[in-house]
């Protein structure tokens, strides 16, 4: 399941969902929840905006989530991400994993939110509290993760 | 203009802030390496450059700059992205 959106969103609900949906073969249910910080650098955050490319990124996404199915072996992935103005502290991301081991779960989830970061056609705007915006450069170490995904043996 | 002779191009974020618009018509008759199109993009707004540094999709897919951009297609130019 994608989902981008706008509005906040439940992560304890999505989890129990994932899990009544798997419930009879997985053994592990993994999730992460990215949130927005309240500091840049060594500057105070006032917002982040997420502008997205709709349409692509949902498709993106599903990709990303069917990679990771096939190579671990987990049920339908659940990803929820928030697109327009978020202040400190709020829920930006959420990415959902059940597998049969824990090993796959963990891989998977990983694998996912850290494909998101360099695949998933998002930009996040930073606003500071001293009224500064400026948009967010990528991480060479994000690049790099992803790198080592595409080298990494499906272990 | 007939559909077959422009690409719909798609600006986002910082670059859409560069060129002041969003979205735009862009004539094309014959088909062009992205590589060739951003050196276009440059021309069209130095304010870009280098344009090299940007990323590329054709019909919502992402491609390298060797990739062939057809008359009719869609394209979108952009910064590396920044989710999760």
């Amino acid at each position: 399941m994608v989902v981008v959106q706008t509005e906040d969103f439940n992560s304890a609900e999505l989890t129990a969902d994932l899990r009544e949906r798997t419930a009879k073969h997985a053994g592990a249910l993994v999730t992460f929840t990215g949130y927005v910080r309240d500091y840049a650098g060594e500057k105070e955050t006032h917002t982040l905006f997420l502008e997205h490319y709709p349409g692509m990124c949902e498709r993106e996404i599903g990709d990303i989530c069917q990679q990771a199915q096939s190579r671990w072996n987990t049920a339908e992935p659940v990803v929820v991400h928030r697109v327009g103005e978020m202040h400190n502290g709020e829920q930006i991301v959420f990415v959902g994993v059940a597998s049969a081991h824990r090993g796959d779960a963990f891989r998977a989830c990983e694998f996912i939110i850290d494909a998101l970061k360099t695949r998933a056609p998002f930009w996040k705007r930073e606003t500071l509290a001293n009224g500064e915006q400026f948009w967010v450069q990528q991480r060479e170490s994000d690049a790099r993760k992803t790198q080592e995904w595409e080298t990494k043996q499906a272990s | 203009m007939e559909n077959g002779t422009v690409i719909n191009v798609l600006y986002f974020a910082q670059v859409a802030e560069l060129t002041g618009t969003r979205l735009e018509n862009w004539p094309l008759n014959e088909p062009i390496t992205g590589e060739q199109w951003l050196n276009a993009l440059e021309q069209k707004y130095p304010q870009l450059a280098p344009t090299r540094r940007l990323k590329l999709a054709v019909n919502q897919f992402h491609v390298k700059p060797s990739a062939v951009i057809n008359p009719g297609d869609e394209v979108a130019v952009f910064e590396p992205v920044t989710g999760g």
